[in-house]
């Protein structure tokens, strides 16, 4: 009787036991709340689901963009003295390279499982998709860092660099099978769920291949040009076409996010007009200043202009305080509520037509017909009116610039622009190509990266220079009438993949500072 | 002698009984020592199922015995004896104070054995030295007490985390705390967040939560050899709790009333003679007559109650305990509350003609936590305290918010920079409140089945409710605030289940060779972050100010969320043989099976440790004075557990609706750390045991650390994790015990403890040269082969061969800031040496006092505090250097001609050595520091002659951390983060506090 109580008690406890088994030692190892690869393979998902993300970090924040390239093409100015005024903006590379991490993070690592995956299901066309997304992501960072790993990403030990020459090339190839596979299947619509873009039309996909293959060519003119005019020509003469209509931009949908210039110009108060934009949009009397930026509410900001109530700030300015220039133009509010923002534009494609036209290619148009229907597009996208008026102004150049929150000349600019709007078809070609890339520069608001490209290797438009330089010999000397060339490379490099680096530098071609020219960066004229 | 007497008596009842009948029945008697005076407080064990009581005052006990077991009596500094229970039911024992010291002590899993068989060392510290001081963080009170111990508190308050390290840091990536156990049983000790550089609060941990009250004894394992049992949870060691139960007799009622108040010791060097002239920072070169006093004025007397009743008593049968405890604290910053109540029961009975023991037992905490002080740049009132521009009336700001013309309620600041807000505005409209529930039940039932074979089965469930949450008010500092406000939001439970099955056997094989074997079974399942959260950012909320699920903007994601959930099943067996009472071998192995290592292969992993103790006074005649001695040696290795879904981790839904791939490789041969250790000491005592010394030396090396890399851009992922690196700590631990003085009137008893521990990293991964372990500005942590973890970085002054700083034309101090380089090596966190020195005298009957002296020597901190102060230009020093005209250096310009002074603006500025990204050389200091760590003085009332109706009755003048004495201009010992990241690091902490009060204790 005692002993069969004792037996039901330790019975109780056994059963404990029994239940103990490693069967579901797998399971338990398991997030639940992670979604399974083998759960996604409903409705493609398990390849179609990750380009969302894929696409989204396309466009980056604040120290990927808005303290490098908005900054090193005047287009937005920060009032803020960051690290005590010595950083990216100053010529100081702080914030170096996370957009480079970001694109290899965000973009090439998930595109490369992407890749496999697709390959192994047959599925080419996802295939060539994410490698259009990976060509996308890895032009922009090369043209910010100059080598990179492209096309011996994902292997093991020390993984080499594509010099520049090398790159160029292979993305041209990665184009070339992404535009034929494209274009042999052009009513494919399986990319339609994942697509926020183009909503799976694979036609506009060709479009927007095509003008990338056309920026990359761009960008090769005075190195190679040869090489530039196979592959512009090749990319003007694709049957697919270009993108050649505001509705057929790139819209890089923000799946519900903010607009990353509006948190950080009215939430962080950390960006502001430029004061190149107020000199060169004050000066051209440009309609779409009231869309891009915002009236200051003190009149007495505006003492130099009245009548044109922006102030920007000087990029590179000597800045003290903060709460100094907050009062200045911010973006325009409208940006608050948007929910896509221009990544590739028809204006963009119209633009590099007239410098190609200027260079003798084959273009559908003379170069100032593709100059005035870029002004236009862009007039068009922002919903202004006035394009012919503007198109025939001979007279007005860019303002010169009073920071008017100091006494003196602190952060003042005499502009160095004399071109006008209106076309000059007596004029030469350098002065041409000015004024193509100074309307260029404008239409590009919100899409610095080739900008920044522009202004390297054609030196337009003439934007001021640094009034605080505080380039330093380990990272880089600028000179005073100079401007930044490039990023470091990822100094985490120079350890975890040192004969990487090693030869990284090598195909620079000069050492790894931000005073060496990549590649497509050539002194000289451009003609 | 006395052993062979019960060994005749064993065997002639063997042959009466034939070992088949036993009678229960009820022994007592009392136990005095060789004079014949009464023990209190002895302990009586059924050696055959670990069953036990304790002598009343006046050496009483009372056990209930089967005929034929064995009673082991003992008591600290006496022989214990061994006494097989006849027909007799009173056995009264004269102990004798023995050479063979030999003391019970709880080892792994509850399993109370004698301290001489034991092969490794074992501290332990009783309950009225832990709650001597009424620390409100208890764990602190172990400061000193333990040699081998390394104990940080969280700058943070009361409540906070406590860092507790044994024998050094054994993992790169894993922070190498101790396992929590109470009554054998493993309880939850996480740690909630730590801040880092740009900010963040602590948020406490499981030992925290305990009350102190209920502790009858901890016992502290250092090595892996002692706590192999626990398998690979134990491998960093272990803090075996032993808590109170109910004694048999009359009904007992303790009550404890504190109250005590909190200070801060030292402040920052601040200056108030050079404003900022409607700047940001103070920079003005004239001096004014500004407010002197705000910052002190900022702080209030924290006052702190601690109050507790206890009731215990019992028949023969069935025992019970029931406390209740209730801590408050205020703390030394306005809006602070820290709020704990527990409650706890504890019964046992016993059934079934007393073989079997049922003991149940819960531990009920809820805890609540407002405002807990942060760290770190941002949204810390103590940045816009400390840098307020001088000119300024600082009492302006107690207006801390005005209505603007929308209707919302905005905050009065003059600056818009991203780590300075209002203050009152900070602790007033971005409350935090973190609360816990917890309930920690367990049930242990054992059955002597015959007098040699017990077993014994347990189970435990411990269970916290967890809410954290902030309240962001809109207009708080855009940089972190969304324009409506941003609200921070996470509940979840924590869960661990526990149970095991032991079965206990000891066996005299021959006259002079016993065994003792342990073998057992069990099973352990943790679900830590079970929940929800939610952390809103831009787009936030939809309206200002409303904190919900329903007005979190479409835009943020609410997560389910998992931090943990790991399932252990072990097996294991402890074999100790004894010859002679003298020389014992100990044998263990434990088989974990992991489910953190499905799919790898290596779920399941087996380590053994061995050791040998011999007992030198029992084999060989010593000189007189030497009255015990014990050489030990043991040797164990470990698995160190890997974290949770590293293996196969999958893919996440982002807040778009979008899939995030997983760019994490696969790791599928992933294995457990391995932790080997060898461990020599030796226990001697002198003088009839009034002095002992005890020395352990070891070795651990760890090995196949898990380590987490991010992945070179080029390899086609993001992060990889390897088994690689290893890490050697070495060791000594001395413990001096002495009783210097035993006068009837007077008596001293002193405990010296000395630690001494030597981190080596042998590597770390052949790919990869450091593994940086949390950096701020001009700071970083970083593990580098050959080096040791705690090791900091800093970025230094360009000097020329004689040693001169090299200067830039414009007066500047050029940097070295490549803070990889091992030329920037500041120094080590860790300290060289602490000494713990305790010390315990009673004066006469009623009065006694103890004081606690800790010091560590050796060790570097670091102050980015100093660092922002001199570049806001409020530090003292800025104000000395403006006074005298200049920074005095040593400097040599461009062209080579000396400098000696620099304009302090300059000098001070980030340009210099100042603000976030000045050369962060200067504020490197050492850690060494000395401190009043405790005082008491109690006085027990004489109440019989009061007449008072109370048993006993003691009011006692408690302080902590009265005093320190350090070279850095913060307390050391206060870690900003309690984790294994930012080792040494003060960026905006909380001045450390020193607390003084008083406690009324009474029993009847």
């Amino acid at each position: 009787m005692m002993n069969k109580k004792i037996y039901y008690i330790f019975l109780a406890f056994g059963l404990v036991f029994l239940n103990a088994c490693t069967d579901d030692f797998a399971e338990l190892n398991t997030n639940p709340n992670q979604i399974s690869s083998e759960s996604l393979k409903q409705n493609k998902n398990h390849i179609g689901a990750y380009f969302p993300t894929m696409i989204e970090p396309l466009i980056g924040d604040q120290i990927e963009h808005n303290l490098t390239n908005d900054s090193f093409v005047r287009h937005l100015a920060t009032p803020t003295p960051f690290v005590g005024g010595v950083n990216n903006t100053t010529y100081v590379p702080t914030w170096n390279n996370p957009y480079m991490n970001n694109m290899y993070n965000k973009v090439m690592a998930p595109a490369r499982q992407v890749i496999q995956i697709a390959e192994a299901d047959g599925e080419t066309m996802f295939v060539q998709w994410a490698k259009l997304l990976q060509v996308t992501a890895m032009s922009r960072v090369s043209a910010i860092h100059g080598p990179i790993i492209y096309s011996n990403y994902g292997t093991t030990g020390d993984v080499a660099y594509d010099s520049e020459p090398e790159l160029y090339n292979n993305f041209f190839s990665d184009l070339d099978v992404i535009v034929s596979t494209f274009s042999a299947d052009t009513s494919y619509t399986q990319f339609k769920n994942f697509d926020a873009i183009y909503s799976g039309s694979i036609p506009h996909w060709i479009k927007y291949a095509n003008s990338l293959r056309l920026q990359l060519a761009m960008r090769l003119v005075n190195v190679d040009p040869a090489l530039a005019k196979t592959q512009a020509e090749k990319a003007i003469n694709d049957p697919g076409g270009l993108i050649d209509e505001n509705s057929e931009n790139f819209n890089l949908y923000l799946y519900g996010g903010i607009y990353k210039e509006a948190r950080i110009c009215f939430s962080w108060n950390d960006t502001r007009m430029s004061a190149t934009m107020e000199s060169i949009l004050g000066g051209y009397d440009d309609p779409r200043v009231s869309k891009y930026f915002a009236p200051v509410a003190d009149a007495s900001l505006v003492s130099d202009h009245p009548d044109f109530p922006y102030k920007g700030i000087r990029n590179g300015a000597q800045l003290l305080a903060k709460d100094t220039r907050i009062v200045m133009s911010t973006i325009s509010e409208d940006f608050k509520n948007v929910t896509h923002r221009r990544f590739f534009d028809a204006a963009e494609v119209h633009f590099m037509l007239a410098e190609a036209n200027l260079r003798g290619w084959s273009t559908p148009l003379s170069a100032q017909d593709h100059y005035k229907t870029g002004v236009n597009l862009s007039f068009e996208y922002w919903g202004v009116s006035g394009a012919d008026a503007y198109l025939a102004d001979n007279s007005k150049t860019p303002l010169d610039y009073d920071d008017t929150t100091v006494a003196g000349p602190i952060n003042d600019f005499t502009s160095r622009i004399t071109a006008t709007v209106a076309w000059d078809e007596a004029g030469s070609n350098e002065e041409k190509l000015e004024k193509i890339m100074t309307q260029k520069w404008i239409a590009a608001y919100g899409n610095t990266i080739e900008a920044w490209v522009d202004h390297r290797r054609t030196g337009y438009p003439k934007l001021p220079y640094n009034y605080q330089n505080s380039s330093k010999a380990d990272t880089g000397i600028i000179p005073a009438d100079g401007f930044i060339k490039r990023m470091l490379f990822n100094q985490n490099e120079r350890t975890n993949n040192p004969s990487g680096y090693a030869g990284a530098v090598q195909a620079l071609g000069g050492e790894d500072l931000v005073s060496t020219r990549l590649y497509w960066d050539i002194e000289g004229p451009n003609f | 002698m006395k052993q062979k007497i019960s060994k005749n008596v064993f065997l002639s009842l063997f042959l009466l009984f034939g070992g088949l009948l036993f009678a229960q029945k009820s022994v007592s008697g009392t136990i005095t020592d060789d004079a014949g005076v009464p023990l209190p407080g002895a302990t009586i064990v059924v050696v055959e199922t670990n069953l036990g009581t304790t002598t009343d005052f006046d050496g009483n006990y009372s056990i209930t015995v089967d005929e034929g077991q064995t009673l082991a009596i003992s008591f600290v500094g006496y022989a214990t004896q061994n006494i097989q229970v006849g027909a007799s039911s009173t056995y009264d024992i004269s102990l004798e104070s023995s050479n063979a010291l030999d003391e019970i002590v709880v080892t792994a899993l509850g399993i109370k054995r004698s301290e001489k068989t034991l092969t490794y060392a074992s501290q332990t510290i009783k309950s009225d030295k832990l709650v001597q001081a009424r620390d409100v963080s208890f764990a602190n009170s172990l400061t000193g007490r333990v040699a081998g111990v390394e104990i940080q508190k969280s700058s943070s308050g009361a409540g906070g985390s406590t860092r507790i390290v044994l024998r050094g840091n054994k993992s790169l990536s894993g922070d190498s705390q101790p396992l929590i156990v109470i009554d054998g049983i493993p309880i939850v000790n996480n740690r909630s967040g730590q801040p880092g550089t740009w900010g963040g609060a602590d948020g406490g941990d499981g030992l925290s939560q305990i009350n102190p009250d209920d502790i009858e004894s901890v016992n502290i394992l250092k090595g892996a050899n002692a706590s192999i049992l626990y398998g690979s949870q134990g491998a960093n060691g272990v803090i075996l709790i032993t808590t109170k139960s109910g004694e048999e007799g009359e009904t007992k009622v303790t009550i404890n009333s504190g109250i005590t108040f909190e200070n801060y010791i030292k402040l920052p060097e601040l200056q108030f003679t050079y404003g900022a002239s409607g700047l940001q920072n103070s920079w003005d070169s004239t001096p004014g007559n500004y407010n002197s006093t705000f910052v002190e004025d900022f702080f209030q007397t924290g006052v702190n109650y601690v109050n507790s009743v206890s009731i215990s008593g019992g028949g023969k049968r069935t025992k019970a305990y029931f406390s209740y405890y209730n801590t408050t604290s205020s703390g030394i910053m306005e809006n602070f509350k820290y709020q704990k109540n527990n409650i706890s029961f504890k019964q046992s009975t016993k059934l079934l003609n007393d073989k079997v023991t049922i003991t149940s037992n819960i531990l009920l905490t809820d805890e609540n936590t407002n405002n807990r002080a942060p760290a770190g740049y941002y949204l810390n009132p103590l940045t816009a305290l400390y840098m307020h521009p001088r000119e300024r009336d600082f009492n302006d700001f107690k207006n801390y918010e005005f209505l603007g013309d929308n209707g919302v309620m905005q905050q009065n600041f003059p600056f818009n920079y991203h780590f300075l807000s209002n203050p009152y505005w900070i602790m007033n409209n971005q409350p935090s409140e973190d609360s816990i529930k917890r309930a920690i039940s367990s049930l242990n039932i054992s059955y002597a089945i015959t007098d040699k074979l017990s077993f014994q089965a347990r189970a435990s469930f411990d269970f916290a409710n967890k809410e954290n949450e902030q309240r962001h008010a809109a207009y708080s500092n855009p940089t972190n605030v969304s324009p409506e406000g941003r609200w921070d939001y996470e509940k979840y439970t924590d869960e661990l289940f526990y149970t095991d099955a032991i079965l206990n056997y000891s066996e005299n094989i021959t006259e002079d060779l016993t065994v003792n074997a342990v073998i057992g079974a069990s099973l352990q399942r943790t679900t830590f972050g079970d929940g929800v959260s939610v952390s809103t950012g831009n787009p936030g909320l939809f309206y200002a100010n409303e904190f919900n699920f329903q007005n979190v903007h479409t835009s943020n994601q609410i997560q389910s969320t998992l931090r943990s959930r790991v399932e252990k099943q072990a097996l294991f067996g402890n074999f100790v043989f004894g010859y002679k009472n003298a020389i014992f071998l100990d044998v263990s192995g434990r088989n974990d099976y992991a489910s953190t290592l499905a799919l790898t292969g290596n779920e399941s992993y087996f380590y053994p440790s061995y050791g040998l103790s011999l007992v030198l006074s029992e084999l060989v005649t010593l000189p007189d004075a030497i009255s015990f001695a014990k050489l030990r040696v043991s040797s164990a290795s470990v698995g160190n557990e890997v974290p949770f879904n590293k293996v196969n981790p999958q893919n996440s839904v982002t807040a778009a609706g979008n899939v995030s791939r997983n760019t994490q490789k696969p790791f599928t041969d992933l294995k457990p750390e391995m932790i080997e250790t060898t461990e020599f000491g030796l226990d001697l005592r002198f003088f009839n045991n009034r002095i002992g010394i005890d020395v352990a030396v070891y070795d651990i090396t760890s090995t196949d650390q898990f380590l987490r890399l991010s992945a070179p851009a080029g390899s086609g992922y993001t992060t990889y994790f390897v088994n690689a690196g290893e890490i050697r700590n070495t060791g000594v631990e001395i413990s001096l015990t002495g009783d210097i003085v035993e006068k009837p009137n007077f008596s001293w008893s002193s405990i010296v403890n000395l630690t001494q521990n030597q981190n080596e990293i042998v590597e770390i991964h052949p790919d990869l040269n450091n593994l940086s372990t949390g950096a701020g500005e001009g700071f970083g942590s970083r593990l580098v082969a050959g080096g040791s973890i705690g090791d900091f970085y800093v970025s230094r002054f360009d000097r020329d061969a004689q040693g001169r700083i090299r200067m830039s034309a414009n007066g500047e101090p050029l940097k070295l800031n490549d803070t990889a380089s091992p030329e920037n090596l500041a120094g080590n966190a860790q300290p060289d040496f602490s000494l713990g020195w305790s010390n315990n005298f009673t004066f006469g009957d009623r009065l006694s006092a103890g004081f606690i002296i800790n010091g560590r020597f050796g060790g570097k901190v670091f102050s980015k505090t100093e660092q922002m102060l001199n570049g806001s230009g409020t530090s003292l020093r800025s104000a000395i250097d403006r006074d005298r005209g200049g920074v005095p250096i040593n400097g040599v310009d461009p062209d080579g001609n000396p400098v000696t002074t620099a304009d302090p603006a300059i000098w001070y500025s980030n340009n210099g050595i100042g603000d976030r990204n000045g050369i962060s050389e200067p504020y490197v200091y050492d850690r060494t520091n000395i401190r009043l760590s405790q005082l008491s003085i109690s006085y027990n009332i004489n109440t019989a002659s009061l007449g008072l109706p109370l048993d006993a009755a003691s009011l006692s003048l408690i302080g902590n951390n009265l005093l320190y004495s350090a070279e850095a201009p913060f307390d050391p010992e206060l870690a900003m983060n309690t984790g294994a990241s930012l080792f040494g690091l003060d960026n905006f902490n909380l001045p450390s506090t020193r607390t003084i009060g008083m406690n009324l204790r009474l029993t009847f």
